[in-house]
Order: structure tokens, then sequence, then C-alpha cells
């Protein structure tokens, strides 16, 4: 394990100390040394869980496919332009730039009263012992916190009018976890960067939650009809659990993607009363056709016109005007 | 070497109680964690957490305990110098980035980095005695021998700043060059030295007033200042060009250059006076120089972004007048 490392770190730093400083250095932007350092590395997390997904998840996909490949198959392609933008670093680069005086603003007003939130390991001292069980114990956290999250983008019209993108994709695969409007990206990232932040989650566990979480949702949305058993199943989230909350709505199942919502621990549904275990294979997609429309569209197409769609529905003039 | 082997030389170092006295402390910044490595076996012993973003650690005046700040918790964590136990924890100190006490014990400074302000501290019972709102994230500090002053660099304004400790007032603020970071008062207590990590060296400064007397080219991203213990030359990190540079302070020159990669950082020489140690920060590493051939003889994995380094010792004592704010070797000062 420790060589892994060495070898990721030595890769980090040769480019960081060849590529990245140097031009930190020039520009006199000293006081950016050390988060330019941390984006290298969230750009090298980027490019291996696109290879995962690419050649590992790709495999599943293309041996044994639930829905067999067809002339619908051109949809996917926008799919993957936003996950090359958002694991590559420009999306995450947008927010970070918008989010940064913000997060900072919050962060330092509350510890200028001195509050600090405690660490975990202050309340649970063995932790501090145990790096695996305390990894588990703040993923856990961050999954309970994203999952209200995501009740939360299906609660609210305005916010549904954001997030209604990721699920008008009638071709789920691999690629469809990345595909979010980038306002709906900042909301998400916002509240989760405070959270983790209130719970005292170290940057370098947020990373490691951060790549292991998001690959556990990019196979989540793959076009297999798999599981992890019936155990597994309700320990991890997986493909055939997921895909009945991207499931198309229907007469009698009106309200079937306010299922499901957990990103990675099904628990959350579990405890809540959203879970449904039926093993049924259903359409994805979104049946209203202003939403459905966004199919065949091209990244900055689709982002203008679900930003348009979010201002409607934020601003009861303009959804008015537009009724009319 | 394998876990077997590990093993042994942590218990047989642990239960000669050698353990600690040949030990090396770490701050993990961005693990919150810090990490005990055997000196002479050069190998990660424990690690424990610790608050959140530590960052620096000093020695109380009276020599006894180890301060390691905790940035964003608002706190001190207290160890025993001798044995690494956890003795208190100081509350509501905020945003302790880097923190030293004066010369003559009386006086407790820390700079908060985050939240731009300088607090000084009475150092008995760590009463507020003032709090000096300040722009321009204020960064490293350094003490005239008189315990008078206390000099602050401002790493983002590219100034520094010197305090009155009696009455807790600014003196002066005046422009020094691009990012200034270290900074050490030389034994003489009329010549400042401060590192520009935004520039490629060092400036002279007259603590006096601020005003920059001469200027010195060691290498780019200067950074940190450690002493070799003789009162003339002191060592310097310089973080961009991945060296540490060994400076002449009589003929102002550099003497010595030798490559540290991975954005080499805080320093502590071992008590003999033989090695410097120094923090890699990228690389998750503890480099160790040989001072006699100025080359890196080993380099320790620790944990993410390593950055205060101490040698733990009985018997340690305050840093000397004017000199780092982390405690020094003894050794290595006085010979």
């Amino acid at each position: 394990m420790r060589d892994l490392t060495d070898l990721w770190v030595t890769a980090q730093t040769w480019i960081f100390e060849t590529l990245v400083g140097p031009v930190i250095f020039h520009f006199g932007l000293m006081a950016w040394y050390e988060p330019a350092f941390n984006a290298v590395e969230f750009v090298m997390l980027g490019t291996v869980q696109i290879a995962v997904i690419a050649i590992g998840m790709r495999f599943f996909e293309r041996r044994w496919p639930l829905e067999r490949p067809g002339e619908d198959d051109r949809l996917i392609l926008v799919d993957q332009v936003y996950t090359l933008l958002n694991k590559l670093g420009v999306v995450p680069l947008v927010i970070f730039i918008v989010t940064y005086p913000l997060v900072t603003a919050i962060e330092l007003y509350v510890r200028s009263w001195g509050f600090a939130p405690p660490r975990l390991e202050r309340v649970l001292p063995w932790l501090g012992d145990n790096a695996l069980a305390s990894f588990l114990l703040y993923f856990v956290l961050y999954d309970f916190a994203a999952y209200w999250l995501h009740r939360a983008q299906h609660a609210f019209s305005w916010w549904w009018a954001l997030h209604s993108l990721h699920h008008s994709q009638r071709r789920m695969t691999v690629w469809t976890d990345d595909r979010n409007h980038v306002v709906d990206d900042l909301l998400v990232t916002l509240a989760l960067v405070v959270f983790a932040q209130l719970v005292g989650v170290q940057p370098g566990e947020y990373v490691v939650i951060l790549m292991v979480g998001r690959l556990i949702e990019s196979w989540s949305h793959a076009n297999v009809d798999m599981g992890f058993g019936w155990l597994g199943d309700r320990l991890l989230v997986g493909p055939r659990f997921h895909r009945l909350h991207h499931a198309l709505a229907n007469a009698e199942e009106q309200h079937i993607q306010d299922h499901n919502f957990a990103p990675v621990f099904p628990i959350w549904d579990i405890l809540f009363g959203t879970a449904i275990y039926d093993g049924r294979n259903r359409p994805t997609g979104v049946a209203d056709p202003v939403v459905d429309a966004d199919n065949g569209r091209g990244w900055i197409v689709q982002q203008v016109t679900v930003f348009w769609r979010f201002t409607r529905a934020l601003v009861p003039k303009l959804r008015r005007a537009t009724a009319l | 070497m394998n876990k077997l082997a590990f093993a042994v030389i942590a218990l047989a170092l642990g239960a000669s109680g050698a353990a600690q006295a040949d030990a090396v402390l770490v701050l993990n910044s961005e693990d919150a964690s810090y990490s005990i490595l055997s000196r002479s076996s050069r190998i990660e012993l424990a690690r424990h957490p610790v608050g959140r973003e530590p960052h620096h650690v000093i020695v109380t005046p009276d020599g006894k305990e180890m301060l390691i700040g905790s940035t964003a918790t608002n706190e001190l964590l207290g160890l025993d110098i001798k044995t690494g136990e956890r003795r208190r924890i100081v509350k509501d100190i905020i945003d302790p980035y880097h923190l030293g006490f004066s010369p003559n014990g009386k006086w407790f400074v820390t700079a908060a980095y985050r939240l731009d302000h300088v607090d000084i501290f009475h150092a008995d019972g760590y009463r507020l005695a003032g709090r000096i709102f300040i722009d321009g994230l204020p960064s490293h500090m350094a003490f005239d021998t008189e315990s008078q002053t206390v000099f602050v660099t401002l790493q983002q304004s590219g100034r520094l700043a010197a305090f009155d400790l009696q009455t807790q007032t600014l003196k002066w603020n005046v422009a020094v060059g691009n990012a200034p970071a270290g900074i050490i008062m030389l034994p003489d207590n009329k010549r400042l030295l401060v590192a520009l990590t935004g520039e490629d060296g060092i400036v002279v400064v007259d603590p006096k007033d601020g005003s920059v007397k001469s200027t010195l080219q060691t290498g780019k991203g200067a950074h940190n200042f450690w002493p070799k213990g003789d009162g003339r030359h002191y060592f310097l990190s310089n973080r961009v060009e991945g060296t540490v540079s060994l400076v002449d302070t009589t003929d102002m020159k550099v003497v010595g250059n030798v490559r540290v990669p991975g954005g080499p950082d805080c320093m502590d020489i071992t008590p003999d006076g033989k090695e410097l140690w120094v923090t890699q920060r990228f690389l998750r590493r503890v480099a160790v120089i040989d001072i006699e051939q100025l080359k890196v003889v080993a380099s320790i994995p620790v944990g993410k972004s390593p950055h205060g380094v101490f040698m733990m010792k009985s018997g340690a004592v305050p840093a000397p007048a004017g000199g780092p704010v982390r405690a020094a070797s003894t050794a290595g000062e006085t010979k």
C-alpha cells in the first residue's frame, strides 16, 4: 500500500513541480500553491475514474447489456462529455471559483465566533487508531447528507427543474452519473462541503470519499441487470436498485422516481421508507415531454434550456408569462 | 523493512524507554494527525489523531511540554516533551496557525493565518491581552531579544508588521516583497531575515523601522529558516526550487545547497547537530540531511502534507532570544 501511495504522490509531485507550480509562482499566486497541488490530485483521480469506467465498467455493459444497442445510442455521447468535463476538473474548477468565496465566508464567520466542530474522534477516541473505521463512519455520514439532498432535489419544483436533466436520459449507462446541470452541481457541492466541514471530514478523507463514492454511483447507473445478492443489495447501491429510481413514470407508478434515492448505502431508503426491491426492470426517462426533449441536445444547449427551465420554476412571474 | 522487523524495533524501543528520547514528532497537516518517528531507526513508530489542520509545534517556556496548534479546532494540544503523552488541551485559541513565546517567556503570540489577526496572550494561563486584526494572511513570527516586539509576516499583502507586546499595538507595517513567510531575528538583535516565498531569496530588514537593507538570492520560493547552531549559519528551505540553502549571515552569502524535492518546509536538527530533518509537504515524507556532507541520506514516509517537525528530547529548553519560534535542538545551538 505504501509503495502505491509513494508512486501516486511521486507522480503528483512531478506533475505539480514541473507544470503547475512554476506557473503559480510566475504569476505571484503563492497563496494558491497548496490548493493547486491538491487540484492536480483531483485531476489524476478523475483520470483513474475515467479509466475504470471506460475499461472496467464498460466491459460488463458490453458483455451483459440490459438494453441492447440501438439507434438511441447517440444519446449516450453527451453523457460522456459530462463525465470528461467533471472528472477532468473543468466543471469542478468553475464551481470552486464560484463557491470558494461563499464557503470561505461561512467558514471564517463561524470560526471567528470561536465555533469549531469537534471531530468524531473526540467523542469516539478508538476511531483515532482505526483509519478504516474512521473513514467508513465519515463516509456513512456524508452519504446520509447526500441522501437528503437528493430528496430535496426531487421535492422542490425549482430544484427538480435542474435535476430533471439527470433523469431525462432514456439510455442510462455508466456515463450518466455526471449528467447534471452546473447549477445543480454547484448547489450540491456547496451543501456537501459545508456539511463535511461541520462534521469534521479531513481533506484527505474527503478526496477518498469522493473517489469511492463517485465510482459506486457511476456503476449504479450501468446498463446491466446486476445486483450484489439479497444482503449485498441492502448494503450497497447497485445498478438494479438505482435503475428503479430512474424509471419512467406511468399511470400505475406515477411517483416511482421518489424511491431508491440513496447514493451509496441503501440503508437510508430502508430506514425512511423509500426503498423498493421488486426485481423488475423498467425503461428509464421522464414522461414530461418538455424534459424528455433534453434527449438529443448537446451539452451547451442542455445547459441553456435547463437553466431557463430552472428560472421559470424559480420566478413565478416568468412561469405565468410562459403559460400565457 | 518487513512488518516483523518493524514490530521488533518498535517493541524494543518502547520497552527500553528509548522511544521518546529517540523520537521525532511530525505534524501531518492534512491527515489531522501527528507521527512519532524513531530518529535512529528512521521509521514511523506510531500515528495519533490531533484536532484538525495541525501546522506548527513549539515548546513551553518551562521546557516541559510541546504545544501543537490545531488551527481548525481553535485549540492547543499539550504533549509531555519526554514521553509524548497528552497532558492537556488549551481551548479558545483561535486559528493558531503559527505560535511562539517571547524570549522572556512572558508573552504567547499566535498568527491566525485564515482569520487575519494576531493574538497576544499573557503566557501565564493563556489569557488574551489583545487581538489585532490585520489584513494579508499573518504567517510567521519572530521576537526581538528584549521581548518588546513581535514581528509578523503578512504573506498575501507582501508586508511585515511589528507589534508592541506590552501595549498590543501596531508599531509599523511596511512592504518587504512578495509573499513573505519565515522570519528570524539574528542574535545581534539588529537584523531580521525574511524569506520571500513569492520570490527567489531573502531580505535583510532593520527591526527599527522595517526598512529593507539588502537582499540575497537563495532559490525560488524561499520559505523557512532553521539555525545551524553556531549563531552564524542558518538553513533555509526553498519550496519551489526544491532545495535547502545554508546561509552565512555574517558574510550574507549562500555557502551550500542541497536538493530536497517535494516542497521542503519546516526543519529541525538532531541533538548531536549532525542531521537536519526537513518535511517534504508534497511527497508525504521527511528528508534526513547529513549536515557535514550536505546530502540527503534518507527520506521517511509519514502522513499527508507533513508540516512541523520537532526533535523530542528530555530537558529541552525554549528557543533562544530572537531565535525560531519553535524550540531548537539544545545541543545544536550551543555548539
